[in-house]
């Protein structure tokens, strides 16, 4: 496809132009993997690194992921797509990041595919932003005209469903889980330390993957993650056991999005919703 | 025997928890199916405090804070209802009843309002049966 390989022309420029002048210190972005459908994530710390970024369908992973692990100040460049753009809107927000230490790359894609069973993603995760909501360089041409529709529309449905089927289809889900916590791992909005699952005082839950343990586990993180998950779907593709969490956070960032009137990171100057409150909240979210 | 549910109730220290003092020093009953737990704020509860409660065999859970605009702490209850309320969506998405878990504001001077409160959820869960969704069994879930 041409309008990747001009994003992947654009992102080695920008990326060498950068670290040639000194503004950043490292780039992340995608780089190539042992074959065209694995790209792996990549930080450039050379100029001469540089030739190694690739971009192309399969480029799905939420580079957001990484700015966290750097201490802050330093100079960084990040390539994002347009969920992974609103993952850097809300680190800011919840003061992580500061927006002067970063270069956000722009990529507007659509078309990005599961490495694993080669579908598109767009109409299931990141439906809602297919333009990146910050960036200081856009590296193709804006995407206009596509409309997936809601992006809740994959909830229909479960939404749909008795709540003991529902529960059934969760419970079915959740036993699977093997608890390598790649979810945790993929996600660029779970950076704390220690996380809550790797605390023994108070201990949570359990460590071994039991079924309690697991629930507890999911259900805290879903919770963790309300009013701050961005919907990149990441933590779905990096589950070794396909457990649909997307679906989860789709339905908990919607509930968000209708009672405190405000979708995650999509504003520079707005608060985190739980960590705020408004004049406006009434009685009825709890009904 | 009717099913006698068990109840964990989680009340704030200033307003729900002294409401609940208040319905004893006046001699109201409530059911005997409720264990109170006091906490210092709503804002204090940690949503896993009510999945835990659930895990460990609670059929219902009730919490109780100042009314807003009341709080003791100037804002702590508000955070709490937001905090609340999501918690209320996860459960009811994972496919918990929604009868089995209420938020309700009571004041120190409400008693009467707590008699009738835990009353009323009691019945509620009553009818609703043992919860067994959450709950841990012996034999793992």
């Amino acid at each position: 496809m041409t309008a990747f390989k001009k994003i992947e022309d654009n992102l080695r420029m920008e990326a060498k132009n950068l670290l040639e002048s000194g503004k950043v210190t490292l780039v992340l972005a995608y780089g190539g993997g042992f074959d065209e459908k694995h790209p792996v994530p990549y930080v450039a710390k050379a100029a001469a690194d540089a030739d190694h970024l690739v971009f192309n369908e399969y480029c799905t992973y939420n580079m957001a992921r990484y700015l966290t692990r750097y201490p802050k100040g330093t100079k960084i460049a990040v390539a994002v797509k347009g969920a992974d753009s609103r993952a850097v809107v809300q680190l800011i927000q919840e003061g992580k990041l500061r927006r002067d230490d970063l270069v956000i790359l722009g990529i507007p894609a659509t078309g990005m595919k599961n490495q694993k069973t080669g579908e598109v993603i767009d109409a299931r995760t990141t439906a809602s932003t297919i333009n990146p909501v910050i960036f200081d360089v856009l590296l193709g041409d804006e995407v206009h005209g596509v409309k997936a529709g809601s992006p809740y529309d994959v909830l229909a449905e479960l939404e749909g469903m008795d709540k003991d089927a529902r529960w059934a289809f969760w419970k079915k889900e959740f036993e699977r889980c093997i608890r390598c916590y790649a979810c945790r791992k993929a996600c660029p909005m779970c950076y704390c330390d220690p996380c809550f699952m790797d605390m023994s005082r108070p201990r949570w839950a359990d460590k071994s993957p039991t079924d309690d343990g697991t629930l507890m586990y999911h259900l805290t993180r879903f919770y963790h993650l309300a009013g701050r998950c961005i919907d990149c779907g990441e933590c779905s593709r990096a589950c070794p056991v396909d457990i649909p969490l997307y679906l989860f956070h789709k339905k908990v960032a919607k509930e968000c999005e209708e009672m405190f009137g405000q979708a995650a990171g999509m504003n520079i100057e707005d608060k985190p919703a739980m960590a705020n409150f408004k004049g406006e909240d009434s009685d009825q979210m709890l009904g | 025997m009717s099913f006698e549910p068990k109840i964990l109730g989680i009340a704030c220290n200033w307003c729900t928890y002294t409401g609940a003092d208040l319905a004893g020093t006046t001699r109201l009953k409530y059911p005997q199916n409720l264990r109170l737990i006091r906490v210092m704020c709503s804002s204090r509860i940690n949503p896993s405090f009510i999945i835990r409660g659930f895990q460990l065999g609670a059929d219902g859970v009730l919490v109780g804070g100042c009314h807003p605009g009341d709080c003791h702490y100037g804002t702590g209850n508000l955070y709490a209802r937001r905090k609340l309320a999501i918690t209320r969506k996860i459960l009811e998405f994972a496919g918990m009843e929604p009868g089995r878990f209420r938020v309700e504001w009571i004041s120190a001077s409400e008693g009467k309002k707590f008699s009738e409160v835990v009353g009323e959820f009691t019945e509620q869960v009553q009818t609703l049966g043992p919860q067994t969704k959450f709950k841990i069994t012996k034999d793992g879930q």
